[in-house]
This record gives C-alpha cells, structure tokens and sequence, in this order.
C-alpha cells in the first residue's frame, strides 16, 4: 500500500507543479505515465496479499479510477488543457484520501 | 598568496564535488522513508571520511606515494592486485550511476530517454579527459557543482524542526521496516565513504606536486571542504523529510526525485534539481573514471599523469577509454540507474575493509609516514566507523534481497 500512496503522491505534486508551469509538459507527461504503469502493476500483486476482511472492493474501485485519473491528464498534459487537468487533479486527491483511509484499515487489520 | 588560493578553491571544489548520485538518491529516499532519523549515518560518514580524506592528502605529502602506490609497494602486488578487483568492480558500478545520474538529468530536462543519452554523455566524459588537464577535472565541474548548495536553500525555506534534527543525530531504531533502514544505513555510508574519492586525492596530490608544507593546508581542506560537503546531504535528506514524506512520496525513481525541490522553491526547484543532478554526477564521472585509471597505472607501473598528453601514458589514457565506453553499455540496455546505485552503495560499504585496513596499516607506519604516523583517534574512529557499516552491510544486504 505504501508503494501505491507514493504513486499517487507523485502524480499529484507533478500534476501540481505543471499547472503552476513549473515543470517541462514532457517530464509531467513521462511522470504521470510512469506513475499509471507502476500503479497497474502494483494493483495487479496487491489483492493476492491483502489480510481477510479489507473492503477490497472499494479499494479496487479507488485504484482503477484514480489509475484512469492519472493516465487522462498524462493526455491533457499534450493537450496544454489546465482546467480538466486541475478538475483531474482534484479527484486524484480525492482518490488519495480514500486510499489512504484503506491503507489505515489495512494496518489495523494487520496489527 | 598562492596558498592562499589554493586552500579556498580546495574548499571550495570540495563542497562542489561532494554531491553525487549515490549521496544524493541515498539522502533523499532516507528522508522521504523515515523522516530526519538517518542524519546520523551521515554524520559517521562524513567524520569517517574527513579522516580519511586528510590521510590520504598526508601520505602524499610526506611520503610522495599514492595510496595504489605504497599499497603495492608495502603489501606486494598478488595481495595489490587483490584490492585492485574489488575496488575496480565496486567503482565500476558507481560510474555506471554518474553516468545514469547525468543521462537521467538530461531525460527530465529534454524528454529523451536516459538510454539515449548514455553514449553522448560517456563521450563528453571521455573527451574532456582525453583533451582535459588535472585541473580542469578537478576545479571545473565541481566549480559548477556548486548549484547544489540549493539543497540547502530548500531545506531551510521548508523550516525543519531544529529540535528534532539534532535528536536524529544519535542513532535510533525505527518502529517497523529495520530490514529497509540498516540498507539505507549502509548505502549511505557507502555513498559517504567512497573509497575512489581516497585514491583521486592522493593521486591528485602528488600531481599538484604537494610536500610536507601542505600538511596544514590538507587539514584545513579535509575538515571545511568535507564538513560543509556533509551539511550539502544533511540537507538533501532535510528536504526529503519535509517535503515528499508527509505526502508518503518514496523516491524509487530518478522522476520522484525530481520533485524533492518543487514545494520549497516552486518557480526553480525542479530546475535547480535538474542542474544539481547534472553538474554533480558529471564531476563525479570525471573523477570515478580518473581514480579507476590511477588505480591501473600506478598498480602495474606504468606513466600517468592527467595533465600529459594521452600519447604519452597510452596505457593510462586508454584504461579510462576502455572504462568510460563499458559503463554506458548497461544505461544502453535499459537498466535502472538508481538500482544500481542502490547496489553500489550498499557493496561499497561492504568493501569497505578491503579498501581501508591496509590503508590504515600504511598510514601507521613510520617508514613511509615517520612522525606524521597516524595517533590513536584517526586510527579509532575510522576503525570504529568501517566495522559498522561492514557489520550493517553483512546483515542488511542480504535482509533487503530477501525482502525483495
């Protein structure tokens, strides 16, 4: 899960930095794509691992809609769209959070 | 006057050139894992390696031996030529992660993938030794190395709880993930203590034609220059605390690390990384080349010299030709250059003995040294600082491949 915060993370402050054009739109868009390809084959090994009554459910749903997320402003960065990309950004914080929040409930779970 | 000079520009290239990828990635990923609780791995480190530093410039001067050079001559060349492949093999690695450090730079500033760059980037490195002086290596890039006082700059804009990073400065034991934390322990120890930094002094030394009158100015060099070089990767990992941890930010990646100076210094942060990565790794490349090719030439015997023509030591000049082409094959095929510094890192500190003890054999005795031998401090807190991280690396490295 640590691995999965840290993704999002960086899609996040990337994200952030470009919309206040502080980063070249090549390393955004290399950044973001990295942070969906690893998030996919994090997603991919996590489920096999999760202790016995997590809401895999839910955090299933986080990962593919914030994978989603994080590959369309990948596409909005070519497209120089900042408002899509910043309502993007928005929901991949809010994405963030929940994962987060499961991440938490995982490590109860565990302890 | 001329001293004078020498001793400021010493200092002064000793701040620039002390970054490079290993302490920088090491730094960072420390901070970003476990907030300001490793600053003491890099304290050690770096009192360990003014120390050693200083002996290497001291051996020098008195005797006019390189480290390579008495080595061979004291201990003979079959356990020489012992030394010479682990060391060899451990600097190749680390070469590998300059270069991966300078292609990277160029990937997040272009576009253009680190493959690409490896061949271009390892053909400036060899070209500026081909036609460079010993000089221009050591005060030029490290000259320009001086953008990564930046570091600093961030990390007191971020306003760090003072408090607490002097507490971090007494070694503790996290909660959770011990196998992870001794790793990053000794990596950056391993990044601190580079032994090729040992052999690049000596030798630089004796071609600056130093004798026993720069015993004074080596002190001064060794303390200020590898102190405030210290406080440079103190900083990386203050950053890293603050800026990417409370985000949950782990910097496995060249990309993520691009990030570590965006929140303190918006407008220019990920330039001034960029930049940092850039000048840091190129030094360190020059310098990795050198100090493998010094290794060869004064082990076998034969002329060197990085301010003669390469006509003139062929056998010099064509070990870091041969060296410098090699190390871009693996960024060529793709592999990842923070892995490798992992990798190198961490088997630096295991190597460790293998480099120092004879070193400290040599430095203790009265035949090359005479008066200026070691005393029993130098001799204790490098002898203390390299059982840690040899005992650090023998436990954690295989804990960490184990844990995948």
């Amino acid at each position: 899960m640590d691995s999965v915060i840290s993704w999002l993370a960086t899609a996040g402050m990337a994200g952030r930095a470009w919309l206040n054009h502080t980063t070249p739109d090549k390393y955004t868009r290399q950044t973001l794509e990295l942070s969906h390809d690893s998030l996919l084959e994090i997603g991919n090994g996590l489920f096999k691992s999760l202790p016995a009554g997590v809401d895999s459910a839910s955090l299933d749903s986080a990962l593919t809609r914030s994978r989603e997320h994080v590959a369309l402003m990948a596409r909005l960065v070519d497209q120089k769209d900042s408002p899509d990309f910043r309502t993007l950004l928005d929901s991949l914080s809010a994405d963030e959070t929940l994962v987060k929040q499961l991440a938490d409930s995982i490590e109860a779970k565990e302890q | 006057m001329k001293k004078i000079l020498q001793l400021t520009l010493g200092i002064v290239t000793s701040v620039g050139g002390f970054l490079e990828i290993g302490s920088v990635t090491t730094a960072a990923q420390a901070g970003a894992r476990f907030g300001y609780q490793l600053l003491w791995a890099i304290l050690l480190g770096t009192l360990c390696l003014i120390f050693l530093i200083e002996m290497s410039g001291r051996l020098a001067a008195v005797s006019k031996h390189t480290i390579v050079d008495a080595m061979r001559e004291r201990f003979g060349f079959p356990f020489f030529f012992f030394v010479l492949i682990g060391m060899v093999i451990v600097a190749f690695l680390v070469l590998v992660a300059e270069l991966g450090g300078i292609s990277f730079a160029l990937q997040i500033l272009t576009g253009i993938r680190f493959p690409w760059w490896a061949l271009p980037v390892s053909l400036l490195v060899w070209l500026l030794m081909w036609k460079g002086t010993f000089s221009l290596i050591e005060n030029g890039a490290s000259l320009l190395g001086l953008v990564t006082i930046s570091f600093v700059v961030a990390a007191f804009k971020l306003g760090p709880d003072w408090s607490s990073v002097g507490s971090s400065l007494i070694p503790s034991l996290p909660d959770s993930d011990k196998a992870n934390y001794g790793f990053l322990a000794v990596s950056i120890l391993g990044a601190s203590i580079s032994p090729y930094l040992m052999y690049f002094y000596s030798s630089g030394a004796i071609e600056d034609k130093w004798d026993r009158s720069y015993i004074t100015m080596n002190r001064i060099i060794a303390g200020f220059g590898m102190t405030f070089g210290g406080f440079l990767s103190m900083a990386v990992l203050v950053a890293a605390a603050l800026a990417l941890r409370p985000k949950g930010l782990q910097v496995d990646t060249f990309p993520q690390a691009a990030l570590l100076m965006t929140t303190a210094l918006p407008r220019w942060g990920f330039y001034l990384f960029a930049l940092s990565m850039l000048f840091a790794c190129f030094g360190a490349a020059l310098e990795i080349s050198l100090a493998i090719a010094y290794f060869f030439a004064q082990g076998f015997g034969w002329s060197w010299s990085e301010d003669l023509e390469p006509s003139q030591d062929a056998r010099f000049a064509f070990v870091y030709t041969i060296i410098i082409l090699l190390a871009a094959v693996p960024l060529m095929l793709r592999v990842d250059p923070i892995k490798v510094t992992m990798l190198s890192m961490a088997l630096t500190s295991a190597s460790l003995p293998l480099a120092i003890v004879p070193f400290l054999f040599l430095m203790n005795d009265p035949i090359y040294l005479g008066k200026h031998r070691n005393g029993w401090i130098s001799n204790a807190v490098v002898a203390i600082v390299i059982l840690i991280s040899f005992v650090l690396a023998i436990i954690s490295i295989p804990l960490q491949i184990i844990g995948g």
